[in-house]
């Protein structure tokens, strides 16, 4: 089983270094996607910045904690965009029958599928995420973790995207309301949560769980709280399972296609 | 030993119906209408080890979807396959270290990396030690003939390069059996001699048992002793290729070059299937008529050159899919 997983492991990691390789072939391409990410990023802070200046509060945090939102989104974003890029186009490689080469070699089908490709940009966002936690305030204990609450946000929306992709198996195209998900998980991943109340709070910490994936992980590293830490961890591995249930579930009704097609 | 035991399987897939234009698209998502399709119904046959098998039909026929059956690709509705004593819906794992796969018009390989990369890509899917890889890679890279381009992008190859290098790959982890789905399709004559010849020699040196598709002829009667026919997602012959041969080949093909003209119009058992005055060729029922019989009709002094041939592997098959349509 150990050597099972190591094995597996060691795949994801050469998959993703001939991703790597492959993108390194136009290094200006490359060095630019990286920067202009964290530049674009970067823009996103001034509206923040004017509004402090017209208070010192807003929901909740200061100015410092603000950006560490920030940073928590950007990485986790990132780290999930660069780890598993094919978590977000899973549906459109169902419904055109791409599954073959991976279910014929002996690894885990979702994530051989999952870390068969990166984006490039995402690398920007993902080390976007550490320059902001140097600006609020960069210790062992936060550098830890933050780096463990990238990882596990990370992981919450690439497995969300996949049980929403995974619908395809029953549905046939559900990239739109895979779309849709991805969205939500983002665009409420940079508000600071002092300013949800009732119903749409319940929504956060629920349906469209950015409350565990980004607020939580806010709240510990500010103050730390065993109980939150584990509710992130949990739900995490909650998910995690969720996904390769609907993943597998769903691959009983795959059908192939015979369509021409290269691994680029 | 049989490697491959397949009994009554089926499958069926649900396609949904549309009518015509908008009005008809607009129908389809108020009420929408399936139709079911048997890709194969009660499938038996059973493959021994070592042998090189032809699993031919027509479009449709039933022949890829039967393949992705046996290699845990898709889950059969009914019937049972067992390959290498492993059943593909459950063992999947176990079975790909026992199996490999070349589908022809499905590139496996990663085009930006060189074959030696992607086949050390192949050796960590496979858990094959470091230096078993580099052994094994040697001994493919000489049998397949592939020094000069080994280290070339994928994407830089040529199309017959490009095949060799998937079949290569396909073969890293030493499967017992390899699945091969239109190997050749799209390659000239001379490469399609050439992979025909290195897959003939895959199966002298390690005993691969091939399950092999394909249109192409020349891969059916240069490479396989048994041929298994589908048509309509059923099996309509299994039989040697020999057989095949002895049985539907009881008509000849007469070329002949004549010093004058003859005419064999109305003769029982001769079918004339080409009359350009002093070129003729015609086609002999040997059930009716025997070859000497026709020649007697021709008059060998009247005759300055003559071929008698039989009649070719193509058309016997694409009969046999007719007739038994």
């Amino acid at each position: 089983m150990l050597t099972e997983v190591k094995n597996q492991i060691k795949v994801v990691f050469l998959s993703i270094k001939y991703s790597v390789m492959r993108e390194l072939l136009n290094r200006f391409t490359f060095i630019s996607n990286v920067i202009f990410m964290m530049l674009n990023n970067a823009s996103m802070i001034i509206q923040w910045l004017v509004l402090f200046s017209l208070r010192e509060n807003m929901g909740g945090y200061t100015f410092k904690e603000v950006l560490l939102l920030w940073g928590i989104a950007s990485s986790t974003f990132g780290f999930s965009r660069f780890f598993f890029y094919k978590a977000f186009s899973l549906s459109s490689i169902i419904n055109e029958g791409k599954l073959d080469s991976y279910i014929v070699q002996p690894k885990n089908i979702l994530i051989s599928i999952i870390t068969s490709d990166i984006s490039v940009s995402a690398l920007g966002d993902l080390l976007y995420g550490y320059i902001m936690l140097v600006f609020y305030g960069l210790s062992i204990k936060s550098f830890l973790l933050f780096t463990y609450f990238i990882i596990t946000g990370g992981i919450i929306i690439a497995a969300i995207s996949v049980i929403l992709n995974s619908l395809s198996f029953w549905f046939g195209n559900t990239d739109v309301i895979a779309e849709t998900g991805n969205h939500l998980m983002t665009n409420f991943a940079t508000y600071p949560d002092g300013i949800f109340k009732g119903i749409a709070k319940a929504l956060l910490f629920t349906l469209i769980p950015v409350g565990i994936s980004n607020y939580i992980p806010v709240h510990v590293i500010v103050n730390f709280d065993l109980n939150l830490f584990l509710i992130n961890t949990t739900v995490c591995i909650f998910l995690i399972y969720f996904a390769f249930i609907t993943f597998y579930t769903g691959l009983k009704r795959y059908s192939s296609s015979n369509l021409m097609s290269s691994k680029i | 030993m049989a490697v491959i035991e397949v009994k009554n399987l089926s499958k069926s897939f649900k396609v949904k119906l549309k009518e015509k234009g908008l009005k008809g698209s607009l129908k389809s998502i108020i009420k929408p209408k399936y139709k079911t399709i048997k890709a194969v119904r009660n499938v038996s046959f059973s493959v021994e080890k070592g042998e090189i098998i032809a699993f031919i039909g027509p479009n449709g026929a039933g022949k890829s979807t039967t393949i992705k059956m046996m290699t845990s690709i898709l889950y059969p509705d009914k019937g049972s396959i067992k390959v290498m004593g492993l059943d593909p819906s459950r063992d999947r794992k176990a079975l790909s270290y026992e199996i490999g796969t070349v589908f022809g018009q499905k590139e496996q390989l990663w085009t930006h990396l060189t074959p030696y990369d992607n086949f050390k890509f192949f050796g960590a899917i496979y858990d094959i030690p470091e230096k078993a890889i580099e052994k094994k890679i040697d001994e493919l890279r000489e049998l397949f003939e592939l020094d000069s381009f080994i280290n070339t992008p994928v994407r830089n190859l040529s199309l017959g390069q490009r095949i060799r290098c998937e079949i290569v790959a396909s073969l890293i982890h030493e499967p017992k059996v390899l699945f091969l789905d239109e190997p050749t399709i799209g390659l000239d004559p001379v490469v399609k001699e050439n992979i025909r010849t290195l897959i003939k020699r895959m199966n002298k040196e390690y005993k691969t048992t091939i399950f092999l598709t394909s249109h192409d002829v020349g891969d059916i009667e240069k490479l396989c002793k048994r041929v298994i026919i589908i048509n309509n997602g059923t099996v309509v012959m299994d039989d040697t290729m020999e057989n095949l041969k002895y049985h539907y080949l009881n008509k000849k093909i007469v070329e002949a070059k004549m010093k004058e003209m003859v005419n064999l119009e109305d003769e029982e058992g001769i079918t004339i299937l080409k009359d350009k005055g002093y070129n003729l060729k015609i086609e002999v029922d040997t059930t009716k008529k025997s070859v000497s019989d026709a020649l007697k009709l021709l008059n060998p002094d009247n005759i300055i050159d003559i071929n008698i041939s039989n009649v070719p592997l193509e058309d016997i098959i694409s009969d046999i899919y007719k007739n038994r349509d």
